[in-house]
């Protein structure tokens, strides 16, 4: 589906940023990751982080100035695996929204990350408006009620079937590549439910299977799309890691990875 | 608890009249805009001042039809001495505050409100999947912190579904396959095409050199994209739209949620809407800026989540014809606070409360500096003013001898404006009633002379495109 130039649909947007050249931007950064990574020392079993650069998809009028550069921030997502259990940092910062999110949550099954115990989102604003910071704790009641606690006040953003595995999207960085074979073998979709950036419930989402290209690299791609959710297109490299991960907003491109996965 | 009420204002951007689950829509799932309206009253003849956000917002934040604020479309600059909502209420000792978009040219929103949040990057047009969770995270501070004797008022410019005009500005220089190519969504979860994707092309000159021709003075760049669209396209466009107003909704939610966990909740009125609709399909258009029913009409919603305010709960209002420009003096009278003379509304609380009172029998609409519409309930006219010889920059009309060409719907029988009978002579007594109705509403304005050169140098330009119209065309 894509043509020669290495620009997939799902993840061209030339036209959204003009200078620098978005695919340029992408494939720069690809291309000096895949440099890099062959050298890089991994470490089984420690720490282990990617590093996204954020790219933005939109139209060049809510973009800055042409003298302006085209990351608009970084998502870094560190885990490490504790007792069976994952535990997930993740650090969201974006220059044009101005807030920077933490989030910090705990999985407990190695294809699907389930969340467990609790949650926290750390939220600051760098605007120059009242907002500057917010926390919110999350939980999950008896296996099926999500809650957020908000400065002292609770609130149930959704219920959940207690068989139901519950993820977080930022955990797709790891469930993606752990389900990627179940998925192009049975050719089915997997149901999933999601809590997008630990707050909003997305009670009917699905994975699946787009296709595969040989450029700019080799890559399988995914789509996600359900209730709620603008389909997101997450692109798999031949190491196993998601080297793309295309939203509707936004597009994340691999920079760095520090460890191997556990 | 304070004597006057708080006043939350949530609205949306680009945001249909009819996309709501409450009201039927069985494409999308809105549980939170439809607890809104099962908590308060829903006007259902509710249409915004002028298809497209600048233009309906500076309606909003005035209380005057487009042509008085100075913004009569996106590039405009609203008149400096026009009195704002922010001002207004805070000069009758309401705590004013402003989050999310704002989007009125000319008004800095930081010195007529206190801002909650408004971006790193100033929020523009567009923006929502950055801006929409900051918003509510921004809120979420401000209610469960809010300690202050004073009541406040809150309104919240959420951006979305206004996104869908970034999945548009996407297509404009590669193909996408459509859902069922992609092998993503199956054709049977696709909405149907709406009834009225084919259209009467006897539309005005305004229109169609706006939005139809391939050089169209908005957005050709789109056009050109969607040319080959399919029909999968075009619903999987409907499909998407859907889903942006399933996240918006949310946001919603969790505000909702947050304010009935505050005691705030027991004397805070909530007004609900959009400041224009979306296209999405019908007569083969995308985004705003027509006077097609899908672009102009909005959902308007008074409600209440405790008992400190008076609103009639469940209920439907069919019968008033509510515009954009109600928003200010309906706040005010909540507030108890004189509204400045010559605004244009009125006041929905009596209706909102259930009483009987006077009202208007019609909505008066324009769009792009020329375009003007009345609706009521059998007939909607639109027409178009011909651009002056000598553009002179005060906004036009009423002028007879100046209109343009014309469309007339029956409401009745056609809801989805598909036959044009404005020259049907069987209809020339209803097109004479209308015109005329027109100018009685036209009269009533304060038009003044647009003196920024940005707004002036649109105008200048779009003027010659239509004067080069009517030359050729008589």
């Amino acid at each position: 589906m894509n043509d020669n130039s290495g620009r997939h649909w799902s993840f061209d947007y030339n036209h959204g940023a003009q200078n620098p050249q978005f695919a340029q931007e992408l494939i720069g950064t690809l291309r000096e990751y895949y440099a890099e990574t062959t050298a890089c020392d991994t470490r089984i079993g420690q720490t282990f982080t990617h590093a996204y650069n954020i790219l933005p998809n939109y139209w060049r009028g809510y973009g800055g100035g042409a003298n302006e550069e085209l990351s608009i921030g970084t998502a870094i997502i560190e885990r490490n695996k504790d007792n069976g259990f994952w535990n997930y940092s993740v650090h969201y910062e974006n220059t044009t929204s101005g807030e920077n999110l933490r989030m910090q949550f705990r999985c407990s099954d190695k294809h699907y990350r389930s969340l467990t115990d609790s949650w926290r989102i750390d939220a600051r604003n760098s605007g120059d408006d009242t907002y500057s910071e917010l926390r919110c704790k999350g939980y999950l009641v008896e296996d099926s009620e999500v809650r957020l606690r908000i400065n002292g006040n609770e609130i149930l953003a959704g219920t959940v079937g207690a068989s139901v595995k519950l993820t977080c999207n930022w955990a797709l960085f790891d469930v993606i590549p752990a389900l990627a074979q179940t998925i192009r073998e049975s050719d089915d979709e997997i149901d999933l439910v999601l809590l997008e950036d630990l707050e909003q419930l997305r009670p009917k989402s699905r994975l699946g299977f787009l296709e595969s290209i040989q450029t700019p690299f080799p890559l399988d791609g995914y789509y996600l799309y359900g209730t709620g959710l603008l389909p997101s297109y997450w692109w798999l490299d031949t190491h196993g890691d998601i080297a793309i991960a295309s939203t509707f907003f936004e597009t994340l491109v691999l920079k760095e990875k520090i460890g191997e996965n556990a | 608890m304070n004597e006057r009420p708080n006043i939350l204002f949530i609205n949306t951007d680009q945001h249909s009249w009819d996309a709501i689950s409450a009201y039927g829509n069985p494409y999308l799932h809105t549980p939170n805009i439809d607890a809104l309206h099962r908590n308060g009253t829903s006007f259902r003849r509710s249409y915004c001042t002028d298809p497209v956000c600048a233009a309906a917002r500076s309606s909003w934040a005035t209380g005057l039809y487009t042509s008085e604020t100075g913004v009569p479309f996106n590039g405009g600059h609203l008149h400096p001495e026009t009195p704002d909502l922010g001002q207004v209420l805070s000069d009758g000792g309401y705590q004013a505050f402003h989050c999310g978009k704002w989007h009125v040219p000319g008004r800095d929103v930081r010195e007529s409100f206190q801002t909650l949040y408004y971006g790193q990057r100033n929020i523009g047009a567009g923006g929502a999947a950055y801006y929409d969770s900051a918003s509510t995270h921004a809120v979420a501070d401000f209610l469960t912190n809010y300690d202050s004797d004073k009541p406040f008022y809150l309104q919240i410019g959420y951006v979305d579904p206004h996104d869908v005009c970034e999945y548009l500005h996407n297509h404009e220089e590669k193909r996408i396959p459509n859902p069922v190519e992609q092998g993503i969504v199956s054709e049977d979860a696709l909405p149907p095409l709406p009834e009225n994707f084919d259209y009467d092309a006897r539309e005005t000159v305004l229109h169609r050199i706006c939005r139809r021709v391939d050089d169209a003075l908005i957005h050709a760049a789109i056009l050109k994209g969607i040319r080959d669209w399919d029909e999968l396209h075009w619903r999987y466009l409907r499909w998407n739209y859907y889903r942006f107003i399933e996240k918006v909704d949310a946001e919603i939610g969790r505000v909702l949620a947050l304010l009935r966990e505050t005691s705030l909740h027991h004397n805070t009125l909530i007004i609900f809407s959009a400041d224009h609709g979306e296209a999405c399909g019908s007569h083969q258009m995308f985004q705003k800026f027509t006077l097609y029913e899908e672009s102009i009409r909005v959902p308007f919603i008074v409600a209440r989540l405790g008992d400190g305010v008076l609103v009639e709960k469940d209920r439907f209002d069919q019968t008033h014809f509510v515009s954009g420009v109600d928003l200010f003096p309906t706040v005010c009278d909540y507030a108890s606070i004189d509204v400045p003379e010559g605004l244009q509304g009125s006041s929905l609380r009596p209706l909102a409360e259930g009483r009987d009172v006077r009202w208007r029998d019609y909505a008066y609409i324009e769009s792009n500096y020329w375009g003007r519409s009345i609706v009521t309930g059998q007939y909607k006219y639109v027409t178009e003013y011909k651009p002056k010889a000598t553009e002179d920059f005060l906004p036009p009309g009423p002028d007879a001898t100046q209109f343009g060409l014309a469309q007339l719907f029956d409401r009745q029988d056609d809801p989805g404006e598909t036959k044009n009978l404005a020259e049907d002579a069987a209809y020339g007594e209803v097109v004479k009633m209308y015109q005329d109705k027109l100018l009685r509403q036209e009269v009533k304005l304060h038009r003044q002379q647009i003196v920024h050169p940005s707004p002036k140098r649109i105008i200048s330009n779009w003027g010659d495109r239509l004067r080069s119209y009517w030359q050729h065309n008589g």
